[in-house]
Order: C-alpha cells, then sequence, then structure tokens
C-alpha cells in the first residue's frame, strides 16, 4: 500500500506546491525548517484547508481529487491528527476524551481492545481525571491513545513533543514508537528534533519553501543529503549493528558499512541494530593519521566539495566509499591544511548511538 | 382601586421569558454563523445586530410600527398568519423585543464561540465528528459561560424596554401594559406613591438578577 499526495494552494508571498508518496506502514519524518509549509501541507491531508489542486489517496481510497470534484470532509477521512497542543475537551473526562472518536465509530468497527490501549499508553490510573488535572506528558497520550481509538487509515504527529520538557519528551518516545508496532497504522511525524527523527523515521520527506526537496528512506536520503539539519547544525547519521561490547571499558563496537565505529557509555546490545548520530562540528579532519588521540574513531576520507558557510565556517563534505561524513571548520584551518577536492584525510570524531 | 397591580409584573415577566427564549433559538445560530463566517458580509451583518445599541428605542419603535401595521410589509404577511393584527398586540411586543435586544445575546455567544476556536473542532473533526455533532458535544458545553451571560442580559434588558414597548404595544391594560409603561402611568397621573412602589421593586430585581448573575460568573471562574 501506497499513500500518494498532490496539493497546490498560493498565498500571496507563498505557494505550496508538493507533489509525493510515502510508504504504507512505518513512520515518515516531514522535515523543514519553520515556515516552509509543513502545517499548511498537513491541513491539507486532514482536509481542514480548501485547495487549488488536490490528489491524495490512501491505499486504494481516494481522499482528494480536485478533478473529479471529491473531497472527503474531515470527519469521514480517517485521518487522525495529533498536535502540538493536546487539544483535549477540558469539558470531558480523560475517559469521554478517549472514547470521543471510539463512540463515532459504525457499530462493527467498535471491536478494539480498549482495556488494552489504556494499558499499552498507561491510562489506567488517569481515566477519571480532566485534562486540566494532567502533566504535558499525560495529556500528549491522552491525545495520542484517543486518536487511535479512532482508527485511523493514517495519524499525523505535528511536532507532539515540542512543548514537552526532556524527561517528558524521553517518557513519550516509547508510545510514539508503539503506534506502528502495534496499530500497524502508518504515521506523518513533524519534527525539528534530530534525535527524535533518527530514533522513529522509517523514511523521510523534505520540504523547503513550499516544496518537496527530497524523499525516500531515511538512512540512504541522510547519507546522501547530510546538510539535512542546517538549523541545527549540520550534522549525519551512520546505521549499524553493534558486533562487540567491552564491558569494562563501557565500549561498542558498531559495524557500519565500510568501518567499525566505538561509541562509550552507551549500555547496548549485541546484534541490536543502532543509528549514529553525528554532528559535523564534532568531526575534526587531520592530514595524518593521529596516533596518539583521545578520540575513538579516526576514518580515512576523501574530501569531495567544500560548502562555504556564514560566520567563517566551512562545511567539508568527505566520503569513505559510500558513506558522507562531513565536519564543520574554520577558515583558517581550511587554508592550513589547504583543503581541496580531492585531498585524502583522515576524519575523527565522536558519537552518540540512538536506538530506534 | 389597588395601588399595585399584578398584570403589568406578570406580563414583563412573560414578555422577558418568551423574548429570551426566541433569542436563544434565534441569536445561537446567528451568532454561530458570525464566528465561523468568512464572507465580507459579516461586517454589515454584525453592524445591524448591534444597530439597537445605538438607537434610540423610539426610532426602532416607529420603523417597527410601520412595518407591523396592516399596510406594513411585516403586517400584511402576518395577516396570512392571522386574523389578529401585530400592533399592539403581546405578539408584536415579543418580535419588537427580539430585536431590540437581539445583541445583547448574539454579541456574548459569538464572543463566547469564537474563544473556542478552531482548534478544539478541528481536534473533533478528525476523530470523526459532523458539524452539528461538534457544536452540541464541544462548542455548547464549553460556551455555557456566554450563554448565562446572554440569558441574563436579554432578560434583564427585556425587563428594562420602554420606548419600543411604548411605540408598538401602545398601553393595553392586561395585555401589552409592562411594568415600565406602568410606572410611567401613574408619573403622569401624579400617583408618585404606586410608581415608588415598581420602581423600587424594579430597582431590587434588576440589582438581584446583577448580583446573582455575577456571582455565579465568579463561581464559575473559581471553578476552572
Amino acid at each position: 500500500m501506497a499513500i500518494e499526495f498532490k496539493y497546490k494552494k498560493s498565498y500571496p508571498n507563498f505557494t505550496l506546491d508538493c507533489q509525493f508518496s510515502i510508504p504504507g506502514s512505518g513512520v515518515t519524518i516531514l522535515f523543514g525548517p519553520s515556515g516552509c509549509g509543513k502545517s499548511t501541507l498537513l491541513n491539507c491531508i486532514a482536509g481542514l484547508e480548501k485547495t487549488q489542486q488536490a490528489y491524495a489517496k490512501i491505499g486504494k481510497t481516494i481522499l482528494d481529487d480536485k478533478e473529479k470534484n471529491i473531497r472527503i470532509a474531515v470527519h469521514d477521512r480517517r485521518v487522525g491528527y495529533v498536535f502540538q497542543d493536546s487539544r483535549l475537551f477540558s469539558h470531558k473526562t480523560v475517559l469521554e476524551n478517549l472514547l470521543y472518536g471510539y463512540q463515532r465509530l459504525k457499530q462493527a468497527e467498535q471491536n478494539l481492545d480498549i482495556t488494552q490501549i489504556f494499558k499499552t499508553f498507561s491510562l489506567d490510573d488517569l481515566l477519571g481525571s480532566y485534562p486540566h488535572q494532567l502533566s504535558g506528558g499525560q495529556k500528549q497520550r491522552v491525545a495520542l491513545a484517543r486518536a487511535i481509538l479512532s482508527r485511523p487509515c493514517l495519524l499525523i504527529l505535528d511536532e507532539p513533543l515540542s512543548a514537552l520538557d526532556y524527561s517528558a519528551k524521553q517518557e513519550l518516545l516509547p508510545y510514539i514508537q508503539t503506534i506502528h508496532k502495534e496499530f500497524s497504522i502508518p504515521v506523518i511525524y513533524v519534527s525539528h528534533d534530530i534525535k527524535e527523527v533518527l530514533q522513529l523515521g522509517d523514511s523521510i520527506v523534505l520540504m523547503k519553501e513550499g516544496k518537496i526537496v527530497d524523499n525516500g528512506d531515511l538512512v540512504d536520503l541522510c547519507v546522501s543529503q547530510p546538510l539535512l539539519t542546517e538549523q541545527e547544525g549540520a550534522s549525519f547519521i551512520l546505521e549499524g549493528e553493534v558486533s562487540k561490547i567491552n564491558e569494562q571499558e563501557k565500549i561498542s563496537t558498531v559495524q557500519c558499512k565500510e568501518f567499525e565505529l566505538h561509541l562509550s557509555g552507551n549500555i547496548l546490545e549485541e546484534d541490536q541494530y543502532v543509528r549514529i548520530l553525528v554532528h559535523a562540528k564534532d568531526v575534526s579532519l587531520t592530514l595524518d593519521k593521529a596516533e596518539h588521540s583521545s578520540i575513538l574513531n579516526i576514518v580515512p576520507v576523501e574530501v569531495i566539495k567544500i560548502h562555504p558557510e556564514k560566520n567563517g565556517k566551512h562545511i567539508i563534505e568527505c566520503c569513505l566509499e559510500k558513506t558522507k561524513i562531513i565536519s564543520v571548520i574554520s577558515i583558517r584551518s581550511l587554508n592550513k591544511l589547504n583543503i581541496k577536492p580531492g585531498l585524502k584525510l583522515f576524519a575523527q570524531f565522536k558519537a552518540t548511538a540512538l536506538v530506534k | 382601586m389597588d395601588l399595585i397591580q399584578l398584570a403589568p409584573i406578570l406580563i414583563t415577566l412573560k414578555l422577558a421569558l418568551v423574548t429570551t427564549l426566541v433569542l436563544l433559538v434565534i441569536g445561537t445560530p446567528l451568532a454561530w454563523w458570525l464566528a465561523n463566517t468568512q464572507t465580507r458580509y459579516k461586517t454589515p451583518i454584525e453592524a445591524i445586530v448591534a444597530l439597537p445599541l445605538v438607537l434610540p428605542p423610539t426610532v426602532l419603535g416607529f420603523y417597527l410600527l410601520i412595518a407591523f401595521s396592516p399596510e406594513g410589509v411585516v403586517g400584511q404577511l402576518w395577516s396570512y398568519i392571522s386574523d389578529d393584527p401585530l400592533t399592539f398586540s403581546f405578539t408584536g411586543l415579543v418580535i419588537g423585543s427580539v430585536i431590540y435586544s437581539l445583541p445583547f445575546v448574539v454579541q456574548p455567544l459569538q464572543a463566547s464561540f469564537e474563544g473556542i476556536g478552531k482548534p478544539l473542532q478541528q481536534a473533533a473533526a478528525s476523530l470523526g465528528a459532523k458539524p452539528l455533532d461538534i457544536f452540541f458535544s464541544v462548542v455548547l458545553p464549553l460556551s455555557y459561560r456566554g450563554f448565562f451571560v446572554a440569558i441574563t442580559l436579554g432578560f434583564a434588558h427585556t425587563v428594562g424596554e420602554f420606548g419600543v414597548v411604548l411605540m408598538i404595544g401602545g398601553n393595553i391594560p392586561g395585555l401589552t401594559q409592562v411594568l415600565s409603561i406602568t410606572i410611567y402611568d401613574h408619573v403622569e397621573a401624579l400617583e408618585y406613591s404606586a410608581a415608588h412602589i415598581y420602581s423600587a421593586a424594579l430597582l431590587l430585581f434588576s440589582f438581584i438578577v446583577l448580583m446573582v448573575a455575577y456571582t455565579a460568573n465568579r463561581k464559575i471562574n473559581i471553578r476552572l
């Protein structure tokens, strides 16, 4: 099953013009700078926005087809939507909120194991409470479960963690991970947080100024588009499986495609699949392989491209066979090392593993 | 003759009650529409709804009198429904009062609906609720404070009406003679003691209504 979208909507000084498809399962990350039209696009998908051109198909169901004058109303679309602000109904208890969508399903569809879902989202003790008695994290848990109980064909999560503090985010992430695992609902997830993206995403849609820049498998795309996270400082990701664990030194060795990486302090398990986030500012370049360095990871690379950057910094794009590695360095270092495309160097860096 | 007659009090209360009910039935959808519409006619319609706030009641009463007369547009349409004339009747009084008190009901309701805003309605819609369902399951329960203010103001304002009633209702004892007009009559006839009793009663009544309204509003505020 694939999900296809095509939307066009013009404003006086902004045009949304998007055409893309996403897999019918897993989590698709919608990524782009703020103001690039993500919310407008999501509203189009949810049926909350009128457009000049519209086409949307989930599996065999057509939601929008402007040419054939088809536009399924919001309440019939089966597109679940969880917002930054949980938008719970303040006059209803948690239980009444949870059942709001479920009770509006056809009788034959009201066959979910509700108590099991309450348990999955740890809601048993909250059912009698009112929204104002809940913490931010609890509210989002209710909002997530409420959306799932309405049995959507597609679930949109628009920065559901952005209003939460760090610990609440960490607490909620596993619940979001259960959505597509346990309920097999395809998810479109919007986030600015690269860590969330790596922990949750299967595929990714990159958006800029109202247009889709690229879309596809998250890891493939992040390897070929390392500038993805310009906002937070450039970074890139690697993936691999844990091949060795040194309990004494607390170091895990991860076998990536072309080299081994050593990560310290992470509690990983052998054979576990991990994604590794590296910030370009944590990558330094040397002409010779440093034999006496505190940095664990040193790999030979070749310079491909030099991206001029603001504030006297440059992003150096290197590669090791097919793996892209990027580094942010100053103009002085650029001149000192005489970095040019084709130059062979060593990249050394610290890395953080993120478990999906 | 008894100093105090019950009829004007009963007519006043009946008029205020019926007017408030009619206003809720008409005002709620109108306020809902005004809160949600994006048409360019919104502003002129809002202005029309607000007109009774600034117009002298005699102006409104004068035009209503002309419209209600058997030769007037409304009067002629009315003649198809009923043999009784609209002018100088209780029904005419209700129609006049509804128009006169319309902004006092529509404006608090509209503000309340606008306060709930689109986000919650979008959430409800994405959960499968149709527009009318959303109105009754989300909007209505959340705007009870707006309804409370609308009912209180609509009722109290109708009780305090004078000019419009005088113009279109005349002053028929037992039919269209309301409290405010009774007071006027007594003053004209220099029966100050009766005027005093009615006036004091109306003053006390208005004060109590507003006290109850404000107290209840505060209690709701504290609870939320």
